[in-house]
């Protein structure tokens, strides 16, 4: 079956079995392989993206049922200007260590920072929960989505 | 009732395989205008071992980090590598990095000391020059030396190296000898709290001080104190593969149970000022010391909270109150 | 090299959308506008930390972190090649089992599955660091529910995930042993035949523990018990396998070690090295589970077969199943020790539960005896430790190697030691470690020791003096 939707801005679409999953569409259909497989079933976070304003696990969703959706992967935050302020930040606090969970939590933070752009300590560990990371201890990744936040915030604040 | 509870663990950690080879071999390149290129054939597992490796190189060099361009893990391309593993990166192939930065700038030296109209022996390599060692406003850059030595005089500056930690083989009968070149140590402190009605444990903090030898990069050895930390928390309260009847009844996500983003307690990290003279630069390693006092720290924090001594992990909630109502019950 | 299987047909995907924005109200933007199809800055200002003098030291960003957090990082699964193919493996039924027949033939007549293996195609069927004794896919035995039994090569992962079902495995079943201290029994069932489950053994001896322990003032003893943990990299264990016409094969590999993999390659395979390319790419975890070949022979045969690049990922339960686990260790602690807090006796017996194959365990039982007695002089050691074959995951290599597993037992005991002599436990532990210079359990020399630095500087730190239990 034929599935469109719009991905990071633009329009995409590909045919697929009815049974793809969005994650598999985005990796596999669309060559966007910023998402990841870790668990297939929404336990480990890897395969975040944002639908509609919500991160979702892709790996939970039908590619059909985002058809005609607004998604947001990894690949859409950066463009050829600049870095976002997230990905910014997680590179100036080392945050990512062997990466594989990264795509997911940013995006994740993304959608925290969206909506709440000074959140607590303990709302980013609430809003990150999903995302299982073992490598880092979540330390350093924290540290980075409060400077992103700060950042973002000054950066929406008129001069 | 909440109770509060302390606990501390020390350990010691050695670098490196137990009496057996346990080489690493490197390439560098210097390219004609200061740059480099590193060949080495360890893999990069998300420890960053590919920047420090870096790190090291640009400093027997003179250069600075960005210069060195790091190639990794191609049986055609690069060098035998024994692998990351054993925290040996750092401190292995690391020396063998550094000997083979050593042995291209040694070409370096012999091809600037006519430039410079001094013995090669008179320089030091350092900000990206070449200068007379006490004297150094008289210097050539890298780059120019690099350029000389390889188009004008044909002598392209290479060096290869390798390096394997020197043991002693063990006595069979006593195993007395020297099973490994170098060891690190550390001490880690946990504060707990401990609901004596559910026996569920909340580890509030972690203070931990390790000692890494020279840290080539503090915020990556930050980095692996802080991930083996959460390996330590998931050993010591919450992981658990269970059998029944030789099949594994939690093979997955949902009920092997592992440390989330809320599980973690506040971390406080600090190095030991340490030199180890054996090592790159002083250099010892992190990845594995990290994730060893973990456990013992948090259960003598449980018992300074609730007086029960946990023998077997996890400590899970389950085991903890089953404890402590033995305990009341004896008393 | 990267098969693009996009077909953008924009049909009346505009409208949709059109009509689905009428009706919801107005958002905010969710992303900076894309008006080009570029995903990372073109110019980006240059990192300090990597551009300073001296390079060693430094907070240096990674430029391998710069590529995570943009998502271009290509692990194996991102990597594409024209015509692959995909493999999966069927594992054992039974935790313990003979296997008398496998019947391939159904998954071969499915449509879409291009290849089979079995582990008598395997040219040397065996492997393992230290002892050879682990097949690549089982041969007459299954000794764990994560061996291997066979293996299929499909167009899709789905159709392999169901060609495996309709291979068809005879089992005779055999007795299990899933109980180390069962296994160590002499009239025990021997998992992999000869006189003991027994595979690897270690003993430390200093001084003389016996008449030591007689000496002391205190004698106390606790057993401890650890438990089987996995590594959980959040990037499962993958691999390509890929030939051209001069017979050499390239495989993309997680594995962690490529010089010993492509040895092991070159032996199972019966292979010159030479005709052997191993690419390490970028690893999403390690923690030491994917430091021996898993698939790789596997797929270098099935790409064999077919023709085509082969590609398998382990799913999250292969990880658990499949994959190596950390050693249980049942640990007996016996420690002497004088009223001024002095430990001059240290007893210990540690039981390795060893799994189905050997794997790590040479290194694990090597590293955790002489790491048993903990940081401390103690005159007078004797570490006597095993590891035995049981039917379950294998055990292997897993950050520590023995050591947390120990530090948990020495470090517990220790606080019980300070508490009969009535010491704070920093001070017993500075009465007891080590100084520069002493002698190890092994009586080497010890140098740059900083295990005391570590005690003060961390009770500093956490005001370990001052500390109210409120």
């Amino acid at each position: 079956m034929m599935v469109q939707l719009k991905v990071n801005g633009e329009l995409r679409s590909a045919d697929c079995p009815p049974e793809t999953t969005l994650l598999k569409f985005l990796r596999e259909h669309l060559n966007l392989t910023g998402a990841k497989l870790g668990c297939d079933v929404g336990d480990c976070g890897t395969c975040t993206v944002i639908v509609d304003g919500e991160s979702v696990n892709s790996c939970l969703m039908l590619a059909a049922r985002a058809a005609g959706h607004d998604v947001t992967t990894i690949e859409g935050l950066a463009n050829s200007q600049q870095l976002h302020p997230i990905q910014q930040a997680f590179e100036e606090h080392g945050a990512l260590q062997c990466g594989f969970c990264g795509p997911g939590m940013i995006m994740s933070a993304k959608d925290l920072l969206d909506k709440n752009p000074e959140p607590s300590v303990l709302e980013i560990r609430d809003a990150l929960s999903g995302n299982l990371c073992r490598c880092t201890g979540y330390t350093k990744i924290i540290e980075a989505i409060i400077d992103a936040g700060q950042a973002m915030s000054e950066e929406n604040t008129p001069a | 009732m909440i109770k509060r509870g302390r606990g501390m663990a020390c350990m010691w950690y050695p670098i490196g395989f137990t009496v057996a080879a346990n080489a690493s071999a490197a390439t560098v390149k210097v390219n004609t205008d200061g740059t480099a290129t590193l060949l080495t054939g360890t893999v990069e597992t998300g420890q960053g071992a590919l920047t420090v490796l870096g790190q090291i190189a640009a400093e027997a060099l003179g250069v600075a980090t960005d210069d060195v361009h790091v190639v990794s893990a191609d049986t055609d391309a690069t060098p035998m590598d024994t692998g990351a593993i054993a925290s040996r990166t750092t401190y292995v192939t690391g020396n063998a990095v550094k000997l083979a930065a050593e042995k291209a700038r040694e070409i370096l030296f012999e091809s600037a000391a006519p430039m410079l109209k001094v013995r090669a022996d008179q320089l030091e390599a350092r900000d990206r020059r070449i200068q007379v060692l006490g004297f150094p406003s008289k210097s050539v850059t890298i780059g120019e030396a690099a350029h000389y030595s390889e188009n004008v005089l044909g002598n392209p500056s290479i060096g290869s190296a390798s390096y394997n930690p020197p043991t002693v083989e063990m006595d069979p009968e006593t195993g007395a000898g020297k099973p490994f070149n170098t060891y690190v140590y550390a001490t880690q402190i946990a504060d707990v709290e401990v609901d004596d009605e559910t026996g569920e444990v909340e580890v509030k903090k972690i203070v931990a001080v390790h000692d890494c030898g020279t840290p080539i990069n503090p915020m990556l050895v930050e980095g692996q104190i802080q991930g083996g930390i959460s390996m330590g928390v998931g050993f010591a309260l919450q992981e658990e593969i269970l059998f029944k009847d030789g099949v594994q009844v939690n093979p997955n996500l949902t009920n092997y149970i592992m440390p989330t983003s809320l599980d973690m307690p506040e971390l406080e990290v600090e190095l030991v000022d340490n030199y180890d003279p054996t090592g790159p630069f002083g250099a010892k390693g992190a990845g594995e010391p990290t994730a060893v006092p973990t456990a013992a720290a948090i259960t003598n924090a449980i018992y300074d909270a609730v007086g029960v001594r946990i023998t077997s992990l996890p400590a899970t909630a389950e085991r903890v109150l089953t404890a402590i109502e033995e305990k009341r019950a004896i008393s | 090299m990267m098969a693009t299987r996009t077909t953008d047909v924009q049909t009346d995907a505009e409208e949709l959308v059109k009509a689905r924005e009428s009706q919801a109200p107005a958002k905010q933007p969710l992303v900076k506008p894309v008006d080009d199809p570029v995903i990372y800055p073109l110019e980006l200002p240059e990192s300090e930390t990597r551009l300073t003098t001296p390079a060693v030291g430094q907070r240096a960003t990674r430029p391998d972190g710069r590529l995570h957090g943009l998502g271009q990082t290509q692990y194996i699964d991102d990597i594409t090649f024209p015509h692959m193919v995909h493999a999966k493996v069927l594992r054992s039924a039974h935790p313990h089992a003979r296997i008398l027949n496998v019947d391939t033939s159904a998954a071969e007549a499915m449509p879409g599955v291009l290849a089979t293996l079995t582990g008598k195609e395997i040219p040397t069927n065996s492997f393992g660091p230290t002892l050879q004794d682990q097949p690549v896919l089982a041969g007459e035995i299954v000794r764990h529910r994560g061996d291997g039994v066979a293996a299929v090569a499909a167009v899709t992962e789905q159709i392999a995930a169901d060609a495996l079902e309709k291979i068809k495995v005879e089992y005779e079943p055999l007795e299990a042993i899933f109980d180390p201290l069962v296994a160590l029994e002499e009239d025990s069932l021997k998992i992999h035949g000869g006189d003991t489950n027994v595979y690897a053994s270690k003993v430390i001896k200093k001084g003389d523990v016996e008449t030591a322990l007689a000496a002391s003032d205190h004698v106390i003893h606790q057993q401890y018990q650890t438990q089987m943990v996995e590594h959980v990299p959040l990037e499962p264990h993958a691999s390509i396998a890929s030939w051209d016409g001069n017979g050499r094969v390239s495989i993309w590999s997680s594995l962690g070690r490529i010089t010993l993999g492509r040895e092991d390659l070159a032996r199972t395979l019966n292979l010159p090295q030479a005709k052997i390319r191993l690419i390490g790419t970028i690893v999403g975890g390690n923690f030491g589970g994917k430091n021996e070949i898993t698939n790789e022979p596997i797929l270098a045969m099935l790409s064999r077969k077919t023709g085509r690049p082969v590609k398998s990922v382990f799913t999250r339960g292969d990880e658990f199943v499949s994959s190596t686990i950390r050693h249980p260790f049942t640990m007996d602690y016996t420690s002497g020790f004088m009223n001024d807090g002095t430990i001059i006796a240290r007893k210990i017996r540690l039981i390795l539960d060893g799994g189905a194959y050997c794997s790590w365990t040479g290194t694990t039982i090597g590293k955790g005896s002489i790491l048993a007695p903990g940081p401390y002089n103690i005159d007078n050691i004797l570490v006597e430790a095993y590891a035995v074959y049981t039917n379950k995951t294998t055990t292997g290599a897993m950050r520590g190697f023995g050591a947390p597993q120990v530090c948990f037992a020495y470090e517990s005991q220790m606080d019980d030691i300070a508490r009969t002599v009535g010491m704070d436990p920093l001070e017993i532990r500075l009465k007891n470690a080590f100084n520069e210079g002493s002698s190890s359990p092994t009586n080497q020399s010890l140098h740059s020791v900083a295990v005391k630095e570590s005690l003060t500087q961390a009770s500093e730190r956490f005001d370990w003096k001052g500390w109210q239990n409120d």
